[in-house]
């Protein structure tokens, strides 16, 4: 009798327990332990053995560079070759391991998420400055995928009837692509990677996972994991890697069947073009699914509240330091609601507590690198020369020379052809504008290359019903913040510009992952059928 | 756990009279508020026209111009014909006639306007102190609660602060020198000063946040203090309300900070709230006792039963917590006689104030208070202002001090606090709509609260049980307590 596991989400903590404020508190500590004994690292992990390629990347800490959080050894080409082939060979057992087997191993990894919770909270807020709730989030959505994917597998994978029809049984069946690549993003470092990777292996596809330079050290832990509830070591790789070099030998490698990507556009695209090339010795084609980014914007409505709105655009934006593919990125305020909801939002993003993630009263933490915050930096100092400044946060200057900190930032006025409204930056800056009337601000809203989310904050019901029917984005928001999607509750993903693939955390997510099959078989020998003796 | 059947006859006794007296003061057609009522009662059975008409309540003061007001009307108003009221029918088709939509919107400012005042006393300190007056000469005492918006900037949490200053400062230097500011019930500790404020904490800083622990309340901590010094400074009294329950241990951390501290230990019985409906109320209760102790003073402690009921409810199954409330009104009308029967053992520990429209629950108090020797001086009743004034004076014509919390504010901050009031008095478990009981009407809403089995009730043999263990810990407490 198989486990049935109706999904629950796992809870995010209530802070205002404290023992749940005790409990981050000593997973940070334990990881300040390790650190100071040096024994974070991250290498290449393929046929269950760990390899040394002697390419190392000390990773330091996004909130105080000076310290070494761990230290990442990239995998090599040779590396590389070794974990396709090894996966290749290890796809027919992996594919004929029972679904039951297969979404067992989720379950337990969602265990031992749980009780590592901690720890995996605290690597996070260390490795890639995520605050506190940020990182609980991270983990919570990481165990989700794993028990919403096992019980999506077993509701989908029974082989099932097609018609009921005399003497000839129509099976409707669905069967493992091959070997997945997987390359993950560091901004939702253990959530996106784990989702991809465990969506991959329960339908039974060996996975090779690549995590983001910026995060191996989380993803380490993931590959751990992943191995230890019981995924076969040839069914599973991991390899950290600079992206430019391993990246491409991986997409474009004939035993790869699928690649499953979220990261930029441009590197989104590349995979996409790559994919389509047949080198020599491919036998399929190959199948891609991409999660590539956004430019969201919030409308604010003239009847809308204010302080829903402000707090609902406050915590989009700014929320990780805006490193969301989520976050609101633009406002777009109606008519005479303008100007007193632009000052409002600017006196409470100036009050914003910046600061190390470490520290749970931050309410964003830095950027993720020292390349983003001087790309953001400069974004901003060149945009402040053509637009006008709205607000910006105060960073107190201790921490602003430690760390890559980049204030919440704010342009006010800004012309739709402007890049500021029409590029992703993906850091703490918005920008807004006055729209003449509610009509006016959907079509600002949409005239985006992206259509991930959008929100809206109104309380006129005609208004809200067009947003509705207008509002064409793949997640659309109402009188809330438009981040922080919940497994199977807000299945999460977008188009045009912003991915392919159908949503991550829902019905379908998982039958991308495979190929259908029908078996007709004629039961019917010799005038006799067994559905009428 | 049954309450002894001598006092539990004196409490359907008392309810009785009360209940009685309600009849005398059905509010006259004469009166503005009867047009109010009437929309209300009509409204209550048309479950889907009441959403709407609270929503478009909500959303009124945001808007700018008559022609927005026309446009929200219509939109939210619009039943199904055959539901549709004569007199509201008349009305939308006058904000569909562009020509006459100014007027209609005028109609509906003042409506709303007309609705808030009967539950706000004025804009300011200065506006309310007429209705402040009238309230101390009809004999009943006051809290006033300032409204404000949600404060998301520093900004915000000091034009906060200073509204409460200045408050203190207003009232403190008229109200003490008016005849009316005589004590209501000489001797009544309630009654050191007429004047009283409640204060909403979280409000006084922008960054007030469970995560943000110990500088919310740091920070609170020294806003709070500085409204205490005025406080003190007047010689006045003060309240410190609760909130939901993610903000309430920074507010009981704050609360014994500044008034365990040396400077205001001299302030006479600072007041904090404890809310009943949480099933960590009995903790809360004991936490502030010690504190009393421990400060060697005595503070208030106005029990309610609690506001944030739905709120808690929405947030703690988005997120599957443990839903922190007994989920049962029952079950917190049970809690409230349990902890008023504590509060009032430790009389020499705390002032209770029994904050509640409830008869069963507040005649239990006083039946109980008199039960175990204490006097009319050793507690007090509040009430919100608006809400339950038959109520208020029945027990105030008894004897009993009788406080009004009575917010002050702007409509558009107003408004949460409005719609909050008009969905009580529009419930189908509020009593407060009801201007006749019949006699089983009476007999039920008086009869003894149980904690009930979803809340985790004792089985029936275990309770009875429970009766006889009571007994002597409830002789003990007597003792101690005289």
């Amino acid at each position: 009798m198989p486990h049935q596991h109706p999904f629950r989400n796992e809870p995010l903590l209530d802070f205002s327990e404290e023992q749940n404020r005790a409990s981050v508190q000593a997973g940070l500590r334990e990881v300040e332990n390790r650190i100071t004994k040096g024994s974070f690292y991250a290498r290449p992990i393929i046929n269950g053995e760990e390899l040394r390629s002697g390419d190392t990347f000390a990773r330091t800490d996004p909130s105080d560079q000076s310290t070494t959080v761990g230290v990442v050894e990239f995998a090599d080409i040779k590396m590389a070759e070794r974990a396709v082939a090894t996966c290749a060979e290890g796809f027919p057992a992996w594919r004929a391991t029972p679904v039951e087997q297969r979404a067992i191993a989720l379950n337990r990894m969602a265990s031992i998420m749980r009780e590592r919770k901690s720890l995996l909270t605290a690597i996070m807020i260390r490795e890639v400055g995520k605050t506190w709730r940020e990182a609980d989030a991270d983990v919570a959505e990481a165990i989700d995928f794993c028990d919403y994917y096992a019980a999506e597998m077993r509701r989908i994978s029974p082989p099932r009837l097609t018609e009921q029809v005399m003497g000839e049984e129509n099976h409707y069946l669905y069967q493992p692509r091959g070997v997945t690549v997987v390359i993950a993003p560091w901004n939702f470092p253990l959530a996106i990677a784990c989702g991809m990777a465990v969506a991959a292996l329960v339908a039974g596809n060996p996975v090779i996972l690549k995590p983001a330079e910026q995060s191996s050290l989380i993803g380490n832990q993931l590959a751990r994991i992943i191995l230890e509830a019981g995924v076969p070591k040839d069914a599973f790789a991991f390899l950290p890697g600079k992206g430019e070099e391993v990246g491409p030998y991986l997409t474009g490698h004939p035993q790869v069947s699928m690649i499953v990507f979220t990261g930029s556009r441009p590197v989104g695209l590349s995979i996409v073009e790559s994919a389509a090339k047949v080198p020599p010795g491919q036998r399929m084609i190959k199948k891609v699914v991409a999660e590539l980014g956004g430019k969201n914007a919030i409308i604010v409505d003239e009847d809308a509240d204010f302080d829903d709105a402000v707090r609902g655009v406050l915590s989009s934006a700014f929320g990780f330091a805006g490193q969301k593919c989520s976050a609101c990125s633009r406002l777009i305020v109606v008519g005479s609601a303008y100007e007193p909801f632009i000052q409002r939002l600017a006196a409470a993003t100036q009050d914003l507590i910046v600061g190390n993630a470490s520290d749970p009263s931050s309410f964003l933490g830095p950027v993720v690198d020292e390349e983003a915050h001087k790309r953001i930096t400069s974004t901003i100092s060149s945009a402040s020369t053509q637009l006008t400044l709205l607000a910006q946060a105060k960073v107190p200057a201790e921490i602003f020379q430690r760390g890559n900190f980049v204030p919440p930032t704010i342009f006010r006025d800004v012309p739709s052809s402007h890049p500021i409204w029409t590029d992703e930056i993906f850091g703490p800056v918005v920008a807004c504008a006055q729209a003449r009337d509610f009509d006016h601000a959907l079509r600002l809203a949409t005239s985006s290359e992206y259509a991930l989310t959008g929100g809206v904050f109104s309380r006129h019901p005609q208004n809200l019903a067009k947003a509705k029917e207008e509002f064409r984005v793949g997640n659309l928001y109402i009188n809330r913040g438009i981040t922080g999607a919940l497994v199977g509750r807000q299945p999460f993903g977008g188009f045009l510009m912003s991915g392919i693939g159908s949503k991550a955390g829902g019905p379908d997510y998982l039958l991308q992952f495979m190929e259908p099959r029908v078996v007709t078989e004629n039961t019917m020998r010799r005038g006799f059928s067994p559905d009428i003796a | 756990m049954a309450l002894d059947p001598v006092l539990n006859s004196k409490i359907l006794e008392m309810g009785r009279l009360i209940f009685a007296d309600l009849g005398d003061t059905d509010p006259s057609l004469l009166d503005p508020r009867y047009l109010n009522s009437l929309l209300m009662r009509w409204s209550m059975s048309q479950p889907e026209f009441k959403v709407n008409l609270f929503r478009l309540v909500d959303v009124l003061p945001t808007l700018q111009s008559n022609e927005a007001i026309a446009e929200h009307v219509r939109e939210y108003l619009i039943p199904p014909a055959h539901k549709m009221h004569p007199a509201l029918g008349w009305f939308i088709s006058l904000c569909k006639n562009p020509l006459l939509a100014n007027v209609a919107a005028l109609m509906v400012k003042q409506g709303v306007k007309q609705m808030a005042s009967m539950f706000i006393a004025g804009e300011s300190p200065t506006s309310a102190l007429p209705v402040l007056q009238r309230l101390r000469s009809e004999r009943y005492s006051f809290t006033v609660d300032l409204l404000g918006e949600f404060c998301v900037c520093e900004k915000e949490a000091k034009e906060y602060q200073d509204r409460y200053l200045d408050a203190i400062e207003t009232f403190g230097s008229t109200i003490p020198s008016w005849k009316e500011g005589r004590p209501i019930i000489e001797g009544h500790p309630g009654e050191i000063s007429p004047v009283c404020v409640s204060v909403k904490l979280s409000a006084l800083y922008s960054q007030t946040n469970v995560l943000n622990f110990e500088r919310s309340v740091s920070v609170l901590s020294e806003r709070l203090a500085e409204i205490a010094q005025r406080v003190k400074k007047q010689g006045a009294l003060m309240y410190v309300d609760a909130e939901d329950s993610g903000n309430n241990s920074i507010i009981y951390e704050a609360f014994k900070r500044v008034f365990g501290s040396q400077e205001f230990l001299d302030i006479p019985y600072p007041g904090i709230v404890i809310q009943a409906y949480a099933k960590n109320s009995e903790a809360r209760v004991d936490e502030m006792l010690t504190f009393a102790r421990e400060r060697g003073a005595p503070i208030a402690i106005r029990l309610v039963k609690g506001a944030y009921w739905d709120f808690e409810r929405v947030v703690s199954s988005q997120n599957d917590w443990e839903f922190p409330l007994w989920k049962k009104k029952q079950s917190s009308d049970a809690h409230y006689e349990y902890l008023s029967r504590k509060l009032l053992d430790n009389r020499a520990l705390c002032l209770p104030a029994f904050g509640s429209h409830n008869i069963r629950s507040l005649s239990h108090a006083c039946c109980y208070a008199e039960s175990i020797g204490l006097s009319k001086k050793d507690f007090e009743i509040q009430v919100l202002y608006g809400m339950a004034e038959p109520i208020a004076k029945a027990f105030m014509n008894r004897g009993y001090l009788v406080r009004m919390y009575v917010p002050l504010g702007e409509l558009l901050p107003g408004m949460g606090y409005l719609v909050r009031r008009l969905l009580e008095n529009t419930s189908n478990e509020s009593f407060l709509r009801h201007t006749f009981f019949d006699e089983d009407e009476v007999s039920t809403l008086l009869k003894e609260p149980h904690l009930q089995p979803e809340d985790g009730a004792l089985p029936p043999q275990a309770a009875e049980l429970a009766i006889h263990n009571e007994a002597p810990v409830n002789a003990e407490q007597i003792h101690h307590a005289s």
